[in-house]
């Protein structure tokens, strides 16, 4: 727990940074989501890590300013870090990126559905480019994180 | 051990993420309750200070490419303001002879960006007018080159701008010269879709797109971008143009907020 509140202004500043400075073409790396599913992993307790989730889920959408619906941070967060967490019974270094990139996807996927409603009903496509797009930049940023953070060894460790 | 807590335990993660789905959702369906605007705008206007390091660095780091363009686009603009100085001088005099009604002057407000939101491909920023500097909902916003949004809500110093770039936005338009009216939706980058184009209406790539008379919070004659490509659908007797918006969405750092329009 004490390692999930340890980054937690660290995710916080680099949001900031990406979300000020480090847009590409409109998208930004969604680095609260990242930081909720990889300090997710190791926790056992899934009651908690859950708990987690919708309150940074909270933090994001009232205070990071997160431009959608109050309330949709915190619900995508609590599913990423109830999931996250049930795979910490399951946990191997081969399958650590797998299991992140996969919950990146549903993360973005759930977000997407809020922020891209109109586009799912009348233009599928449009849909899953903004969702891919926004899927495949947050993965880079979190590839480049995790091993300028150690994260993988640290997350494992932990 | 009671029922309950036997239940409890062996569902309690269950029990935990039905609860606090429960909550998002209910938060997400009182969107448009008054308490948790004002929740939410509170909130930034205590928190605005975490971007302002951020915005401070942004803003010296561009400084220099932002003086470049702003130079250029100072003489492009002296040498029209030229031209349109004898325009004018002569649209008074031919307005005077025709009895018209005076136009009404447009007064403005300029705002810096204080955040772009965390959400991937913007929807809506904050600005750092509110209130106090009369700023009230359903404004019009602009960039140097054009319409980029409207005023969604107001905090004592700090205001939240709808995008263009938001799905739910739509603006009423019109393609000059010909003032053929239309709906504006975003699709996509810096394209828009403009539909209800009647499709006997005279339309050429590279017309340009203004805010139309029917919009209720836009004046007239405000630019928002030009034509790119149209095309007709065959199953409807409307058509259909694909336009450019003239702001670049993705570096927005300094914008203008129509305020009431004044006499002359």
């Amino acid at each position: 727990m004490s390692f999930y509140i340890k980054y937690f202004p660290i995710a916080v500043v680099l949001q900031l940074i990406f979300s000020e400075l480090l847009t590409f073409n409109g998208y930004q790396a969604n680095i609260m989501l990242l930081y909720v599913i990889l300090f997710s992993m190791p926790l056992g307790n899934t009651s908690q890590s859950t708990l987690n989730g919708f309150l940074v889920g909270l933090f994001t959408d009232f205070v990071l300013f997160s431009g959608i619906y109050v309330g949709a941070s915190s619900l995508v967060f609590s599913i990423c870090g109830f999931w996250a967490s049930k795979i910490s019974f399951n946990f191997a270094f081969r399958n650590f990126d797998i299991y992140w990139i996969s919950f990146v996807h549903l993360g973005v996927l759930i977000y997407s559905l809020f922020r891209y409603d109109f586009f799912f009903f009348n233009d599928f496509f449009l849909f899953l480019s903004n969702w891919f797009f926004v899927t495949y930049f947050t993965c880079f940023v979190g590839f480049i994180l995790i091993s300028l953070f150690s994260l993988k060894d640290k997350i494992l460790n932990a | 051990m009671s029922r309950v807590q036997l239940i409890f335990q062996n569902y309690q993660e269950k029990i935990t993420l039905s609860f606090c789905l429960l909550l998002s959702f209910i938060l997400i369906f009182n969107n448009d309750s008054d308490s948790i605007k004002n929740a939410k705008i509170n909130s930034l206007d205590t928190f605005s200070f975490l971007y302002q390091p951020f915005n401070w660095l942004d803003n010296q780091l561009f400084l220099n490419k932002k003086l470049e363009v702003l130079s250029s686009e100072n003489l492009r603009l002296s040498l029209e303001n030229q031209v349109l100085k004898v325009h004018e001088t002569e649209n008074i005099r031919y307005r005077e002879f025709l009895n018209f009604k005076k136009r009404e002057n447009i007064d403005f407000i300029g705002a810096d960006v204080i955040s772009k939101g965390i959400i991937a491909n913007m929807s809506s920023l904050l600005i750092n007018r509110g209130l106090d500097d009369g700023i009230v909902k359903n404004l019009p916003v602009l960039s140097s080159k054009g319409v980029i949004g409207k005023i969604t809500a107001v905090s004592k110093s700090s205001s939240e701008v709808q995008l263009i770039s938001d799905v739910n936005f739509r603006l009423s338009v019109k393609i000059a010269p010909d003032e053929v009216e239309g709906i504006m939706r975003w699709i996509g980058g810096d394209l828009c879709e403009i539909a209800e184009l009647k499709k006997i209406s005279d339309i050429e790539i590279g017309d340009i797109v203004l805010t139309s008379n029917l919009s209720i919070y836009f004046p007239p004659n405000l630019p928002v971008g030009e034509v790119v490509s149209i095309f007709e659908k065959s199953d409807s007797s409307n058509r259909v143009v694909t336009m450019k918006l003239f702001s670049d969405l993705s570096t927005l750092n300094q914008l203008f907020v129509l305020l009431d329009e004044v006499e002359n």
